[in-house]
């Protein structure tokens, strides 16, 4: 449930990403949004390494075909980019704000930079174009980065399996007392 | 025993992941146009979202584009608005201008063709007061030869008289005014008369009363100056509007609208010597500016 809602929430940024561009003022480049659903899943102690690959999986291959890239490619990146996310995640506490967002950044330079390499070895035709436009990629994906990692803590927190269990869903508990004299 | 199974099942879920990542990034490479089946079905669902979605934000571009049109266009509008009202002043004061122009030259002809000299005075303020119809004039040179009595006049016709003098300003007593006596004759007729303000008019009128009757004066008759009383001769004056007494007496009774419009008076000439005398010798000495010390007639 929880995975397939942030599959959906993912494939919801990566249309919205392939959208920026015709707001942008210069063509030159869009936030990768599917990155930061990778950030989430990789970050989150709620979420298994296995899951988060998973999810990064399924992300990179959808951004893969959204975007017209080689199938695989960025679906193996985004499974190494959650494998890397969890290691760090295992010795740094990302919270707030300014650390959500240059986490966002650094993560994105290496996404880019994971991408074109990749690309190199799969088609050395290709070069390693490209990677000009990494750092303003990873500047806008740091200044999204906190917003959308917020938007899915709390998609997280409301299709949390242990709160679904205990039938804490969707519905914010009633403040005590709110039902006395309604009898 | 348990957490080693799970971890080996989270490497190995992984490690699948890679391995199907992998292979598909090979497939890809060796033929980058073909799609599977999975590929083909993904693709027909995610493409109408995505054609709407980027309709929708297409839509929104365009509609933010034609919001910067507009404010564009605004900018634009406010700059052709302002070049619009400076052009339009500009517009204004060239009319003024030429105005201005032509009423001076036609100043300078009528200063030309009386033989008498003269000053230009601008008008600085008209009938301040009802009951008095007066004028204030200002020299542009020639302070302290304006006298009391000193004609003015205009290309149209006759103004008035001088009636005080103060520095460089002068009050013009209008032929309009009740005080004022003008001698005139009528040209068509040569009968003589004095001219005086009709007292009481709301407009510039004025009347001749005990016209000589050496003729009979009609309704448009042109009443001209007479020469006496230092006017120049026959400068306009006005026309006849009214015959108001015809009797078989031996004057007439006329009403006369002067041929200056007194509201859009703007220059006037004031005539500081009198014409000269018909000696031929006499000519330059009268077009001075200073006149004669002892012979000036309006002391």
């Amino acid at each position: 449930m929880r995975s397939a809602a942030t599959l959906l929430v993912a494939l919801l940024l990566l249309l919205l990403q392939s959208m920026v561009l015709e707001f942008a003022p210069l063509p030159l480049a869009a936030p990768s949004f599917g990155l930061l659903v990778v950030l989430h899943v990789g970050l989150s102690p709620k979420w298994s390494p296995s899951s988060a690959a998973l999810v990064a999986f399924a992300t990179g291959y959808l951004f893969d075909l959204v975007a017209g890239a080689p199938r695989g490619l960025h679906a193996f990146v985004f499974i190494v980019m959650s494998l890397v996310v969890r290691l760090i995640a295992t010795r740094l506490v990302v919270r707030g704000l300014v650390l959500k967002a240059a986490t966002s950044f650094m993560a994105s330079l290496l996404s880019a930079l994971l991408i074109v390499v990749v690309r190199a070895l799969v088609n050395p035709d290709g070069g390693y174009g490209g990677l000009r436009l990494a750092p303003v990629e990873a500047l806008l994906t740091g200044l999204f980065g906190p917003a959308v990692l917020w938007l899915l803590d709390r998609l997280d927190g409301r299709l949390d399996p242990a709160r679904l269990r205990v039938g804490l869903s969707r519905r914010r508990p009633r403040p005590f007392g709110s039902t006395i004299g309604q009898r | 025993m348990t957490g080693i199974r799970h971890k080996l099942r989270e490497a190995a879920v992984i490690l699948v992941a890679l391995v199907v990542a992998i292979i598909a990034l090979r497939g890809s490479a060796r033929a980058p146009g073909d799609l599977s089946a999975l590929d083909r079905g993904i693709l027909t669902l995610i493409s109408p979202a995505q054609a709407a979605l980027s309709s929708i934000a297409r839509g929104l571009g365009n509609a933010a584009g034609r919001y910067m049109d507009l404010v564009h266009v605004r900018g634009e509008n406010e700059t052709l608005r302002s070049e619009n009202a400076r052009l339009r002043a500009d517009l204004l004061e060239s009319r003024r201008a030429a105005n201005e122009a032509g009423r001076l030259q036609r100043l300078l002809g009528l200063r030309d063709s009386v033989a008498a000299a003269t000053l230009v005075a601008r008008v600085i303020a008209i009938d301040a007061s009802p009951y008095f119809r007066v004028a204030r004039v200002q020299l542009d040179r020639g302070e302290g030869l304006v006298k009391p009595g000193m004609p003015v006049i205009t290309p149209e016709g006759v103004v008035g008289r001088i009636k005080r003098v103060a520095g460089d300003t002068s009050e013009i007593q209008l032929s309009v005014d009740p005080a004022s006596k003008i001698d005139v004759i009528v040209p068509r007729t040569g009968g003589r008369g004095m001219l005086r303000g009709k007292p009481g008019e709301n407009g510039y009128r004025c009347s001749i009363e005990y016209l000589t009757k050496d003729g009979e004066a009609k309704e448009g008759d042109l009443v001209v100056t007479s020469g006496l009383g230092g006017f120049p001769r026959d400068l306009p004056v006005g026309h006849v509007s009214k015959v108001v007494k015809n009797s078989a007496g031996l004057y007439q009774e006329l009403e006369v609208s002067p041929d200056v419009d007194f509201a859009r008076l703007s220059e006037v000439l004031v005539v500081v010597a009198p014409p000269p005398a018909p000696d031929p010798d006499a000519g330059a000495r009268a077009r001075t500016l200073s006149p004669p010390r002892g012979q000036s007639v309006y002391r």
